[in-house]
């Protein structure tokens, strides 16, 4: 039978129809396949957040590639060719899809002044200036130059660092320098992304 | 294992009448396999006699398997394959034999009987525990370890007990035989980027996807078996030939006609 995988391809979409490269009408498929709604999703492999085991994950996000469209993550799974965990998931990480997409996520900084019930609003800008003013007030106040027999010690007990396991390699790395410079000791962190 | 050819035939003659636009396909195939699974019976049950793995010297007893074949293709093919069966049931043994050898040393999706012969054959052969000789393997995981042939389709199942995702495998378009892939790769071309690869549902097959690539535009269908675990992916895939022609349509390429022609 000489008909070329091209000529095949080329019969089934002039017109719509056309027949198989075996001979069998393709006219009903193609009338199925006028209907079908067909969404384009991408796997994307990753590793869970929450704990230092590190488990493979697949990321299935729903989105054609068009321009100005928000790809949206609609399933999570673990990753069956992990060495990790060859598929499995904990109940914290089957449940990751709801850490991405939930409407109870927090988007944006907010705090708790001393002695108030509820949690107000802030700009990053004015949280960062916060932040940075609190810490250096903290360290004037309570900077240790030198300890009880004289020697050296230039450290800071009174702020301390606990990294999430979220953090990255790079993270933890910029995180260590500045800790380190300022003089903290209590220093903690997942570090194993 | 004809077990396996049951199970074929049952999904296939489960599915033909619920099916929409791939009836007849799904039809045609039912009766396809009950002829694929008469070579395999056939093969099985000759006595004092176990396939060599070579082709050229195990066609005298294939041979005897071709004619009930080839009348159950005149009898339910449509007309072209029809026709073609009765040349080569009137052909004679060295002129079909030319046809299969030239199958085993270079095989192509466009060949439906040397493919559909070939099979059942090769599934025994390696059931038997013998391996194809004189046919060149191809190296690189997206091709069969056993006899070298094309991915025909992919499938999605759980291995590890306590996982709920699937791990994928291939079933080989030569030999029917299965092995293990990664899952986000390209079964054409090994890409692994994901923004390259595309995984394509309908609602309408809801457990039948295809698994395109961008860099090479080449596609395979993917049967999930945790999300309906009595599927039989070769025929599933047959049934889900809507989704062929989408693909086709926007620019992708199957890497393997099945033995209907999409």
């Amino acid at each position: 039978m000489d008909v070329s995988r091209r000529t095949f391809i080329k019969t089934t979409l002039i017109g719509g129809a056309g027949v198989t490269v075996f001979g069998f009408s393709l006219a009903p498929v193609y009338a199925q396949t006028q209907g079908l709604k067909i969404a384009r999703t991408t796997e994307t492999r990753s590793t869970c957040p929450y704990c230092s085991v590190s488990c493979g994950v697949i990321i299935h996000t729903l989105g054609d590639k068009a321009k100005n469209a928000i790809p949206q993550v609609v399933h999570v799974e673990g990753d069956p060719d992990h060495p990790i965990n060859r598929g499995t998931l904990c109940p914290k990480g089957a449940s990751l899809e709801q850490d991405i997409v939930n409407d109870r996520r927090l988007l944006k900084p907010q705090v708790r002044r001393p002695g108030a019930t509820d949690w107000e609003d802030i700009s990053w800008d004015k949280a960062v200036e916060e932040i940075a003013s609190w810490t250096k007030k903290t360290r004037d106040a309570t900077f240790i130059e030198k300890d009880k027999n004289g020697a050296t010690v230039n450290r800071l007990e009174t702020i301390g660092w606990i990294g999430g396991c979220t953090d990255t390699n790079e993270l933890n790395f910029l995180a260590v320098k500045a800790m380190r410079s300022m003089g903290v000791c209590y220093f903690e962190t997942q570090a194993r992304v | 294992m004809t077990e396996w050819w049951d199970k074929q035939i049952q999904r296939a003659d489960y599915l033909a009448p619920r099916a929409n636009g791939s009836k007849e396909l799904l039809n045609f195939y039912a009766q396809l396999l009950r002829a694929q699974k008469d070579i395999y019976e056939f093969l099985r049950s000759c006595k004092n006699w176990l396939p060599s793995g070579e082709l050229e010297s195990d066609l005298p007893v294939l041979w005897n398997a071709l004619p009930g074949f080839l009348k159950a293709i005149q009898s339910h093919g449509p007309a072209s394959l029809a026709a073609e069966a009765h040349e080569l049931a009137e052909a004679g043994t060295e002129a079909v034999a030319e046809r299969l050898m030239s199958y085993w040393l270079n095989a192509s999706d466009i060949q439906f009987f040397e493919k559909a012969v070939l099979q059942p054959y090769l599934k025994w052969v390696r059931e038997s525990g013998a391996k194809p000789v004189g046919r060149e393997v191809s190296a690189g995981e997206r091709y069969c370890p056993f006899c070298g042939g094309n991915p025909q389709v992919s499938f999605l199942q759980n291995k590890e007990t306590t996982a709920e995702s699937g791990n994928r495998d291939l079933i080989c378009a030569t030999c029917l035989s299965s092995w293990e892939f990664r899952r986000v790769v390209c079964a054409n071309c090994g890409e692994e980027r994901p923004a390259k690869l595309g995984y394509f549902h309908s609602p309408e097959f809801d457990h039948v996807r295809i698994e395109a690539c961008d860099s090479c535009k080449h596609y395979i269908k993917g049967v999930d078996l945790t999300r309906v675990g009595w599927a039989a992916p070769i025929v599933d895939e047959i049934d889900a030939a809507p989704l062929d022609l989408w693909a086709r349509e926007h620019g992708y390429t199957k890497i393997e006609l099945n033995l209907v022609g999409v």
